[in-house]
């Protein structure tokens, strides 16, 4: 607590927000004439530790923090002639800068990310994603070719998939249904769909 | 006339950067087209931008005490970003059958990434554009008459019309309408003006077909609506 006390006092006597608008306005417009280093480091003595504060709350993650700092005032220092004090406050200009990093990084995050099996999505094709994807996209397939194609697969593929896809039921309710186990019913439903794929591709 | 925004929620959590990078581009590409959100964004924008730097954001005093280092010096000896008047810059468009769009500009970035087109069942078009893992992009072309058969979604599927106009049985959608479904609608988008309807669409899962034949589909969607 005793601590606490003079760094309270402290703040509340640098609080003048306004006053400061026109301050960091005048230090931008400096940066942009003259590439005044000076008068840049006035700007990132105000902003960083805000910014690094405000990212922290939001990521929660030191590094990632410090990286949005970096960028967001590279980009103040890069573009302060961008600046328009007519348009908005210096806090307004930085903080959209940093939210349009922030979703850069929150892209480059994503992709990343491993590829995850898309189990809840396709229960059945999921052991298949990877190469689902070879199957050519131009292929010009009507709902009439489809359905035609699915005459030809083999009596218990097709009534296994006519469960599952027209009738919407589990491959659990099929499995009781037809008296077979529930894996018989899964590879049959795998079987079926991997032949269906090799039709598509045929039929051109 | 636009008729379908963002709500202001998801303006907020847009302003604030709290919201998933795939929403974030198609309400950023919405604003590029609808005077009314960017008005409302840049009001918040300076309030919400205001707060979160001012003296009173940083709670513990001992966070403004942090030592960045190198930081000032390495940011300085970067050169001036070349100066490019804002205005000169050309909007961005894609090309079908000889057709020019121009895009908004927040879509501009992937226009490279953006796939040839394909010709799909009901006079539909579709170029895939590669976004990464943040989700499965499209511009869909509807002809006129052209028709996706009823579905509903296992995920969000943010669509934003960039081009013309069309109808999906619940609503009637214009340019600029910023559109957003879950797993709660049930829908069958079809266009019948002349000119037909561009739009772009991003799903973070694939869709769901309800009705009839079209089920059959089902295990092939992410083939088509990737």
């Amino acid at each position: 607590m005793l601590v606490g006390i003079p760094l309270e006092a402290k703040r509340t006597e640098a609080s003048k927000p306004k006053e400061c608008a026109k301050e960091m306005s005048a230090y931008l417009q400096t940066v942009a004439e003259d590439r005044c280093k000076m008068s840049f480091s006035k700007v990132f003595g105000y902003f960083a530790p805000r910014l690094r504060s405000y990212a922290l709350k939001q990521i929660g993650n030191e590094a990632l923090a410090m990286e949005l700092v970096q960028d967001t005032m590279s980009n103040v220092w890069q573009k302060a002639h961008l600046f328009n004090a007519e348009k908005g406050s210096p806090s307004t200009w930085i903080f959209t800068i940093a939210r349009n990093i922030r979703f850069d990084m929150l892209r480059k995050q994503q992709n990343r990310k491993e590829d995850i099996c898309s189990d809840d999505l396709w229960p059945v094709l999921c052991e298949h994603t990877a190469d689902a994807n070879e199957v050519s996209l131009d292929e010009q397939i009507t709902l009439e070719q489809v359905g035609g194609l699915f005459d030809e697969l083999p009596e218990k593929q097709r009534v296994v998939l006519e469960g599952i896809y027209i009738e919407g039921k589990s491959q659990q309710e099929i499995a009781d249904e037809l008296s077979i186990p529930l894996g018989t019913v899964k590879s049959r439903t795998r079987l079926a769909l991997n032949r269906l794929k090799e039709m598509l591709k045929d039929h051109d | 006339m636009i008729n379908f925004h963002p709500t202001q929620e998801q303006l907020v959590d847009f302003v604030e950067g709290n919201c998933s990078a795939a929403l974030a581009l198609v309400v950023s590409a919405h604003i590029d087209m609808c005077p009314k959100c960017q008005k409302q964004t840049s009001i918040l924008q300076a309030s919400i931008g205001n707060q979160a730097l001012s003296i009173d954001s940083v709670t513990d005093g001992a966070d403004l005490n942090v030592n960045f280092g190198s930081m000032i010096a390495e940011i300085t000896s970067l050169p001036a970003a070349e100066q490019i008047s804002v205005s000169k810059r050309e909007a961005p468009t894609i090309e079908l059958d000889g057709r020019k769009f121009t895009l908004p500009r927040a879509l501009g970035r992937y226009v490279e990434n953006t796939g040839s087109w394909s010709h799909l069942l009901g006079n539909l078009w579709q170029a895939p554009v590669d976004m990464g893992e943040i989700g499965k992009a499209n511009f869909i072309y509807m002809q006129k008459g052209g028709r996706v058969p009823e579905h509903t979604h296992r995920g969000n599927e943010m669509t934003l019309v960039i081009d013309g106009e069309f109808s999906d049985g619940v609503s009637d959608y214009d340019t600029g309408d910023f559109i957003l479904m879950n797993e709660n609608h049930v829908h069958a988008p079809h266009s019948e003006v002349n000119e037909g309807c561009l739009v772009f669409s991003i799903v973070d899962a694939p869709l769901h077909f309800t009705s009839g034949i079209a089920r059959l589909l089902n295990p092939f969607s992410h083939l088509f609506f990737k």
